[in-house]
């Protein structure tokens, strides 16, 4: 960072837990200053309580993020949660309406809450978590997926909308991750599941930081892209 | 996660462009860098000597180089740790028109030259239980391109071959993972420029309009993607094609 250049600034919703957090704490790390929006109190420079699914109120945190610190650098879309182990036959409309709701409705109204600070000052980098399985597809878990191959979309056409500002959209899929949304008996942590992989383990919460870490500040080419730090479990 | 101390690299095609700023870049982050390029002249030493590396000259394609480099940079710096895969060679023709030995000299380079190697190199990294291989391929190994079906076909062919390594190495410790760039400012517009007959700025302009970015990656920005790859950040990323291309190729495939 240039000496007299004011830390950037961060919004990261879902920074309570896992991957969220993990950005938070890295971003803090290299001086950045972070906003947090979650259900819960996240440890960051701003956390406010907010569904991601509250239009306004995610609209009502990021500008107050934007009020307090002057700008936003950077978006990480991280709020979402997990089932699994559900047939396509046994998804309920309510689970299915919840499941976009957060993971697809969320990465929208961020975008939407950052996009207007970022454009006027013509830069920005908005980076949203999407999932190994939106790229592989996945069995018992098709709601998850669906909504995680969806910011996809969402991302790589914003991504083109944006292109010929200095704003860049791009998407961290991670593979199967240590993190709280993972539950205990999760088939994903099973010694016959991760051994199946070429790295054999799950990725950590701080290695997906990392690649969107990247992406914030030296991926400035980056646009629509999905970088996935999946320990080999899509190549 | 520790940083990694400084480790042993080598850069292919490093005399200029992405290569010359990678090896920079690699230097920068701490590692000792050992350059390689086809001709053994003024600028690969003097970058050697700027960034106390070694040079390794000689032609990739030649069948005994992989085993000769790779031993000479572990006799001058150490065993190769970081792989940067670089070098390539490219002529462009309608498919019609190509001619065999062209064919063959850009997949000879391209393909085969780096494919020994990664066979020199490998047994190193296994035995230090860590290797980081970054394959420089093209967005044209992604999406294809009109009379370029031979260096299209190569560097499909190094992303195959990275998706394969990544793979069957990944449990070793030994990551591979390929960077898909598309339009590079580099020496390379000059030639292009004088193919298409018009000028440096009208060839950069011409390629600009094809980027939805509106902007052509700087040979640091590719060198940046080298260093996330090559770097402690990236431990979980294998078999991965990044593309650093301003939309050129994820929005199209």
């Amino acid at each position: 960072m240039p000496v007299g250049e004011p830390a950037p600034v961060a919004v990261i919703t879902g920074a309570a837990s896992g991957i969220g957090a993990a950005c938070a704490r890295l971003l803090g790390e290299h001086g950045w200053r972070t906003a947090g929006l979650d259900l819960n109190e996240s440890g960051t420079d701003l956390p406010a309580r907010v569904d991601v699914t509250d239009r306004a109120g995610v609209a009502a945190a990021v500008d107050a993020a934007a009020a307090r610190f002057g700008r936003i650098d950077l978006a990480v879309a991280a709020a979402g949660y997990y089932e699994e182990g559900i047939d396509v036959a046994e998804i309920t409309t309510a689970q299915w309406d919840r499941m976009l709701a957060v993971i697809l409705g969320g990465t929208v109204h961020t975008c939407a809450a950052v996009l207007p600070h970022m454009l006027a000052r013509g830069q920005g980098a908005i980076v949203a978590i999407s999932s190994e399985l939106a790229l592989a597809g996945s069995a018992t878990d098709l709601h998850y997926v669906a909504a995680k191959g969806a910011v996809l979309g969402l991302v790589k056409s914003l991504a083109m909308e944006v292109a010929q500002t200095d704003i860049r959209v791009n998407a961290v899929a991670p593979g199967p991750t240590d993190t709280p949304l993972l539950a205990p008996d999760s088939l994903w942590r099973k010694p016959d599941y991760l051994a199946t992989l070429p790295l054999g383990r799950l990725v950590t919460p701080e290695e997906i930081a990392h690649a969107v870490y990247y992406l914030a500040t030296e991926g400035s080419m980056y646009c629509g892209e999905v970088l996935s730090p999946n320990a080999g479990a899509v190549i | 996660m520790p940083e990694s101390p400084g480790l042993v690299a080598l850069v292919t095609g490093a005399a200029q462009g992405l290569g010359h700023a990678t090896a920079l870049r690699l230097a920068a982050d701490g590692h000792r860098v050992a350059v390689n390029d086809i001709a053994d002249d003024g600028r690969l030493r003097e970058l050697a000597d700027r960034i106390g590396g070694a040079a390794v000259p000689g032609d990739i394609a030649d069948p005994g180089a992989g085993p000769r480099l790779a031993s000479a940079v572990a006799g001058r710096l150490g065993p190769v740790r970081i792989l940067v895969a670089n070098a390539a060679a490219m002529a462009m023709s309608p498919f019609l028109d190509a001619k065999p030995d062209d064919w063959w000299r850009q997949v000879d380079v391209n393909l085969t030259g780096h494919f020994r190697l990664i066979q020199a190199v490998i047994p190193g990294m296994r035995a230090a239980g860590h290797g980081r291989i970054v394959i420089i391929a093209s967005g044209w190994g992604v999406i294809g391109h009109p009379n370029a079906t031979a260096y299209a076909a190569s560097k499909a062919g190094l992303i195959a071959l990275t998706k394969g390594l990544g793979r069957e190495v990944g449990p070793q410790g030994i990551l591979a993972n390929a960077i898909a760039p598309s339009y590079i400012d580099t020496e390379q517009l000059r030639v292009d420029a004088s193919d298409a007959g018009i000028s440096l700025d009208e060839m950069r302009q011409r390629y600009r309009d094809l980027v939805p970015v509106r902007r052509l990656a700087s040979p640091d920005d590719i060198a940046a993607a080298v260093s996330f790859l090559a770097g402690p950040g990236s431990s979980a990323v294998v078999g991965q094609v990044l593309q650093p291309s301003g939309g050129v190729t994820r929005t199209r495939a």
